[in-house]
């Protein structure tokens, strides 16, 4: 009994957010649509409370049979989950199209892939790994297509599934392998040593013949690449984001984004870097991250040029989170402290930018109805504050000064140069020079184009206040970097 | 029978599925091939669990997963009942209006 309050302690901030997801879609039916922003303040209020049962929580357990992890890299990814949450909250909130629809089911299946999200990013079990993955996945697919009656959209999710469900199954697969090679399913076993000092699991397969295990971690990589959306594994990303709702399209490119990157971030650390793993072990870990690093070049390389001959904003958006999926890439394929502490910089200063550059996108859609970089021609003048905080974004995604943007890039390069890996971190510095282009092509269209006549857009104080302070943060972070970079040391507590 | 057999059996599985996913132009087929790739897994757990694992691990993997592909099925169906209703096929390639 006891272990089963403690298990029910470590998966308090999940059960807290399962009740909330159920509340919303109950309130939703009692109320009949009626007031449908009472279910964004009770989602609101969710993510809140769900925030102090994450702060409440023991520093570090290990709960539920050994499943569940609790520490502070969890943490992290969860509390830069239920951040960005509530920004798509506050964006579905302020989207005019949204209202007509079941919006109970909205908020029930954003909270319901939260729950997959945390309970990926804090497992060391392959297959709660693959549950939480897939509870993420299968929410995504319905929201991507939650405007049933848009083509795009049904088109989206339709991409979205079958590129999903195929790498899930490659990743499934590749499991099987991994369980098979080390008969066990939880990666810090397949890493340790055995009591007398024998080599077991990884390194025990890795001393007979690497190949299988070569094929196994490559297929399990799928997967992961598909959920950050790195090449050869893309394909889906532009359709997707285009095609979406907005609010969902901003919840993949950050939230499930990081979730991705979390969750690789914990499988390639306690299998291959932690202090006990094995020396051959190890050594067989700089050989993925050397896969990585080339995984990194070629998805930051193609989604940069794929990038630049965009016309609309959202698809242009997505090319550009391809390519810093390979920007974050970088901090992985290091295989140590220092890269996975830049990949991790990176992914906060991810949040402000791209959460920002999606509401503005969001912002300048309801203004002009379409998504077209040529359609914000002269926006700048009608919409000053707004626009002036899209450059800020944009100076940020480019990686120049002073941004945090740009703190991030740095970390992530003194990472690529001191473990090795020079050769990344120039592609990285040509990649950023090429994103310049079709950065500055939408600060052209904001501010440098004559404005078509027609009435100054609607005031929209709440959604222009937000990403106004989101514009603030990309700089003033930048300056002060170390409220984030300390927290962000602080988290990664998973290697030691 | 030893864990061979099971194992070159899961592999053709999977490979047939990845077939399937690649040539077929029905969503319907593509689904198919998704759950071919899903139970060419489920052989191997069960196979490897039988053969040297000890404890229950790949069962409940197995047992997982059949559960995971019926929901992802349901969902996947739902899609495809909804681009039938918007577009009136079911092949990806006549659903391609997102594009540059």
């Amino acid at each position: 009994m006891e272990a089963y309050w403690e298990g029910m302690k470590a998966i308090a901030p999940e059960l807290v957010l399962t009740a909330f997801a159920l509340l919303a879609l109950v309130q939703d039916l009692v109320t009949k649509g009626r007031n449908s922003r009472n279910v964004g303040y009770l989602t609101l209020v969710g993510l809140g409370v769900t925030a102090l049962t994450l702060l409440g929580q023991e520093s570090r357990a290990e709960a539920a049979f050994g499943m569940v992890e609790v520490d502070a890299f969890g943490r992290f990814i969860k509390m830069f989950t239920l951040a960005s949450l509530a920004v798509v909250c506050f964006f579905v909130m302020s989207d005019r199209r949204e209202r007509k629809h079941g919006i109970g089911e909205y908020y029930f299946l954003l909270l319901g892939a939260a729950v997959g999200i945390f309970f990926m990013v804090s497992t060391n079990n392959l297959l709660l790994l693959v549950l939480g993955l897939e509870l993420l996945s299968l929410a995504s697919y319905a929201l991507a297509g939650f405007h049933k009656g848009s083509k795009a959209s049904a088109e989206a999710a339709l991409k979205y599934v079958i590129f999903g469900g195929l790498s899930a199954g490659v990743m499934i697969f590749g499991i099987s392998l991994l369980y098979g090679l080390t008969g066990t399913i939880d990666i810090s076993e397949m890493a340790r040593l055995s009591g007398d000092g024998t080599p077991t699991g990884l390194a025990h397969q890795l001393g007979q013949s690497p190949i299988p295990v070569a094929v196994a971690v490559t297929m399990v990589l799928a997967g992961f690449a598909y959920k950050v959306s790195a090449v050869p594994f893309h394909f889906w990303t532009p359709d997707v984001y285009q095609g979406a709702p907005t609010p969902v399209t901003t919840f993949l490119a950050v939230a499930s984004k990081a979730a991705g990157f979390g969750a690789l971030l914990r499988f390639l650390g306690v299998l291959f870097v932690r202090g006990d793993a094995q020396q051959l072990v190890a050594d067989y870990g700089t050989q993925v991250g050397l896969l990585i690093a080339v995984l990194a070049a070629v998805t930051m390389t193609v989604g940069n040029v794929s990038a630049i001959g965009q016309n609309s904003l959202k698809r242009l958006l997505a090319f550009s989170s391809v390519a810093h999926a390979g920007y974050l890439l970088m901090g992985l394929a290091t295989m140590d402290e220092a890269g996975f502490t830049a990949a991790m910089y990176y992914m906060a200063a991810y949040y402000f930018m791209n959460l920002g550059a999606f509401g503005v996108v969001l912002y300048f859609e309801g203004v002009t109805g379409n998504d077209d970089i040529e359609s914000l021609r002269g926006l700048g003048r009608k919409a000053p504050l707004i626009s002036i905080a899209m450059v800020a974004f944009l100076v940020s995604l480019t990686g120049l000064p002073p941004t945090i943007g740009y703190y991030g890039k740095f970390l992530l390069f003194t990472a690529c140069i001191d473990g090795g890996l020079t050769w990344l971190a120039v592609v990285a510095g040509l990649n950023s020079a090429i994103s310049l282009f079709y950065y500055f092509r939408i600060a052209k269209n904001l501010f440098l184009k004559e404005a078509p006549e027609g009435p100054a857009p609607a005031a929209q104080p709440m959604l222009t206040g937000l990403m106004t302070a989101f514009g603030v943060a990309t700089v003033i972070f930048g300056i002060y970097v170390a409220p984030i970079s300390d927290w962000v040391r602080s988290s990664l507590d998973l290697l030691g | 029978m030893g864990l061979e057999a099971y194992v070159v059996v899961a592999t053709v599985l999977f490979g047939l599925g990845v077939a399937c996913l690649i040539t077929r132009r029905n969503v319907i087929y593509v689904l198919m091939g998704i759950e071919m790739i899903l139970n060419s897994a489920n052989i191997n757990f069960v196979a490897f669990n039988r053969f040297n694992g000890d404890g229950m691990d790949g069962r409940m993997f197995a047992i997982f997963v059949i559960i995971l592909a019926a929901a992802e099925a349901a969902v996947a169906l739902g899609i495809v009942l909804n681009v039938f209703q918007l577009f009136g096929t079911v092949k990806p390639s006549d659903v391609d209006l997102l594009r540059e």
